[in-house]
């Protein structure tokens, strides 16, 4: 974060943040429902390989570097009957952009935040975007913490009770995947879908 | 700076050398010489450059102790490699590497710099991250580019791994501050083959060491396109963390980005638009980049400041908000960094950029979205939070894009490629136009060019190969290569000699120049500058200099035919 300074004035107006949609935040129906979600971790961990895993079912082992943000969106239907529309952001974990990341976060219903299980230098930077979430994040965030790469547990330096007890402490939901074996995907997905609030009837 | 081509007499390699070992700015005078009379062949004239420019050129600032100073620097790996780690500003780096001088080391094997790259077919990415300094195979790359800060941190290098060069990065520190004290700036060292040119940059110093005979000025121009691509990603408010900690380590910042610049070097190989500091069109008719630009319009219309529609380095249509102007090398490295960074490929990205000739202070916000693999659009704007508004401008766009077939006929313009020589009007029978040429090839060709499946003959005249320039457009045409141009191995060599004619065509003092007519064992040069537009056409070595003017006057007229088509016109933001 050296260089904070090279990015764009925190001025509370340019922040506005990507939430200027008017169907993002607003919840068309009770069975309806749109949420912005945001992916943030240390670069490498695997979030786009996550995103692309849920959205496209695809994985492809080739690392491409995320830039600034791409942003993915997917459906999933709950047994519930009501269905919920995840607009991804899924940021670049790379440094230079860390300084940009409220502008991804601001308004999101949801964080997503990744690390790698056999990169304990990723969990710290995991509980650095916990933290900046609880306190720049919206008031009623749901927050995941997810340990990816979990298919390498042979190489595995971050214990899962760590990840755990870290989770609990913040009042996180945790889950281990894989993108590369499509493990715990869809569950952390839908997971998240359960957890969301529900608009009142009002609505 | 060098004007020296042009001193007609050729002095004896020695005495030349010693002479103008340092030039004051005042010595420089153009001395005038009349291009179109036969020209010396290549190597000749090479030669006489390499005189000319000395071993060392340091801008003076100061007046006096020029010779002095030059009779130093005539010496320079010596006396460097004494004085170097003494300097200041040197501390702890140099120590690592001791004071062994690399730049003598580099010299010694610079006999058969015959590294075997330009044989593979570029792959993006950085290469042998395994090489350091010490390494054989790395001291003998062609052409080494260093970015590195005023502390002598290593930031960014061509090959080898960053950590590892920090003593050699030191080194360049070293070099550089050693002048720079002495109120002086390096500019240029020549040690054997090799040129090692320096560019500062506030806290960002830039350095290429190249053996491949191209011209000061093109290497200064690609350092300085590097330092944009940085610019680009990272602002120049860069500049303060490094007020605030001089020894600020930049790598991590640029973290991920070795393929932005990796292929930006590699482009400097390949696309013209790197030194003629203009962009190309894909061709397409009239009426369908009509309707491409008129739907970007309406969206600049609405608070975009820059839409640009894009097929690979191959501008669609492009349009710019009132007074807004987009500079080429701007798009030359929006385009490198978007089609170099696949994850753009993937889905639709949001992401801060900085158009360095725009405002290098700031970042603007790239929507970017691909609508097919080698078609995207650019939708730029101040807005942090536009983005929604810019994906419905892109779906609205995307409507009117397959709506008017634009999509398609961009696709199948990139099949059909753009002007042939084989095609250029008024010529029906190029074989009957010079049979002469035809004979030539049979006998003296080289074996590579037999085992082309299909050995035609280039276009009328034996022209092989042609780039226009539009002054007021800023924007060029280039012929597709076709035989005997068919290697990317040749065509880096043409691209190569073009650019050393756009060097010389371009040297300060040299603006009396119009034409130029350069005939080598590898071609016949021919350029022409006109207020309106720039021609540079290669020919066969021995094409008739009467019948290859005859030919550029047509590659002219067959241009001004088909303008409509290969350029962007009307529209045109452009201006610096």
């Amino acid at each position: 974060m050296g260089c904070s300074s090279s990015l764009p004035g925190r001025s509370s107006e340019q922040l506005g943040g990507l939430n200027n949609n008017p169907e993002t935040n607003g919840v068309s129906d009770a069975k309806n429902l749109r949420v912005k979600l945001v992916l943030l971790g240390d670069s490498g961990v695997g979030k786009s390989c996550i995103v692309l895993r849920f959205v496209r079912g695809q994985f492809d082992p080739t690392s491409k570097v995320t830039i600034g943000a791409s942003f993915l969106s997917q459906t999933i239907a709950l047994q519930d009957s009501t269905t919920v529309k995840f607009e991804i952001w899924d940021t670049a974990g790379q440094e230079r952009y860390a300084a940009l990341a409220p502008l991804y976060y601001r308004g999101a219903a949801v964080g997503v935040v990744v690390y790698d299980i056999t990169s304990p230098e990723s969990f710290n930077k995991a509980q650095y975007w916990v933290k900046e979430l609880q306190k720049h994040g919206s008031p009623d965030i749901v927050l995941a913490l997810v340990g990816n790469k979990a298919d390498l547990h042979e190489k595995r330096e971050v214990p899962v009770q760590d990840g755990i007890d870290y989770a609990e402490k913040n009042g996180m939901f945790f889950i281990e995947t894989s993108a590369k074996t499509a493990d715990n995907i869809n569950q952390l997905f839908e997971e998240i879908a359960k957890r969301i609030p529900r608009p009142s009837t009002s609505s | 700076m060098s004007t020296t081509d042009d001193l007609p007499n050729s002095e004896p390699l020695e005495t030349r050398f010693n002479s103008i070992a340092l030039q004051d700015e005042e010595q420089e005078q153009p001395e005038s010489s009349s291009r179109l009379q036969a020209q010396p062949p290549e190597e000749e004239s090479l030669c006489r450059s390499v005189n000319g420019d000395g071993i060392l050129e340091i801008r003076r600032v100061d007046g006096d102790g020029g010779t002095r100073n030059g009779c130093g620097w005539r010496r320079t790996n010596s006396e460097l490699e004494m004085d170097g780690p003494s300097s200041p500003s040197s501390s702890g780096y140099a120590g690592e590497r001791g004071t062994s001088g690399e730049d003598d080391e580099i010299v010694e094997i610079s006999n058969d710099v015959a590294v075997m790259d330009s044989q593979l077919p570029w792959t993006p990415g950085k290469r042998h991250v395994d090489e350091d300094d010490a390494s054989i195979s790395w001291r003998k790359r062609k052409k080494h580019f260093f970015i590195l800060s005023y502390s002598g941190k290593p930031i960014y290098s061509r090959y080898g791994d960053e950590l590892k060069l920090a003593g050699f990065s030191a080194t360049l520190q070293a070099i550089i501050s050693f002048v720079e004290n002495g109120g002086d700036r390096v500019k240029l060292v020549r040690a054997g083959k090799h040129q090692v040119i320096f560019l500062v940059k506030g806290p960002i110093y830039l350095v290429c060491i190249s053996c491949t005979e191209e011209p000061y000025e093109s290497l200064r121009g690609q350092l300085e396109l590097i330092y944009g691509q940085m610019i680009l990603i990272l602002t120049k408010s860069v500049n303060r963390c490094f007020e605030k900690n001089p020894k600020f380590d930049m790598t991590p910042l640029l973290g991920g980005t070795d393929v932005v610049f990796s292929s930006l070097i590699h482009s400097f190989s390949w696309n013209p638009a790197t030194f003629l500091h203009a962009y190309t069109c894909l061709p397409l008719a009239y009426a369908t980049r009509q309707a491409a630009g008129a739907i970007l319009h309406d969206v600049a219309d609405s608070g975009v400041l820059f839409a640009i529609l894009m097929c690979k380095h191959k501008v669609v249509s492009l349009v710019g908000a009132q007074k807004a102007s987009l500079h080429p090398d701007d798009m030359l490295l929006l385009s490198n960094f978007i089609t170099s960074s696949d994850s753009f490929r993937t889905s639709e990205s949001f992401s801060p950029i900085c158009l360095p000739r725009y405002n290098p202070m700031a970042f603007l916000y790239a929507y970017v979205h691909y609508f097919d693999v080698d078609t995207y659009l650019v939708l730029l704007t101040t807005s942090s939070d536009a983005f929604y508004h810019l994906k419905d401008c892109r779906i609205r766009i995307e409507m009117v894009l397959l709506k008017s077939n634009v999509l398609s006929e961009v696709q199948r313009s990139m099949l059909d490629g753009g002007m042939r020589v084989e095609e250029l009007p008024g010529c029906l029978l190029p074989h009957s136009a010079s049979p002469r040429l035809g004979q030539h090839k049979q006998s003296t060709d080289s074996l590579e060019r037999f085992r082309e499946p299909f050995v035609g003959i280039g276009g009328p005249a034996g022209l092989w190969h042609f780039i226009y320039r539009s002054i007021y457009l800023d924007q060029y045409v280039a012929s597709e290569f076709s035989s005997p141009i068919n290697s990317p191995r040749q065509q880096k060599r043409l691209y190569r000699a073009y650019r050393k004619l756009y060097a010389s065509m371009h040297d300060i003092g040299n603006g009396s120049h119009k034409t130029q007519f350069r005939r080598d064992e590898n071609y016949v040069l021919l350029c022409w500058v006109t207020p309106d537009f720039e021609l540079y056409a290669a020919f066969d070595p021995l094409a008739d200099k009467a019948l290859a003017i005859k030919t550029c006057n047509r590659v002219c007229q067959w241009i001004k035919d088909v303008e409509n088509e290969i350029f962007l016109l009307g529209a045109s933001p452009f201006s610096w």
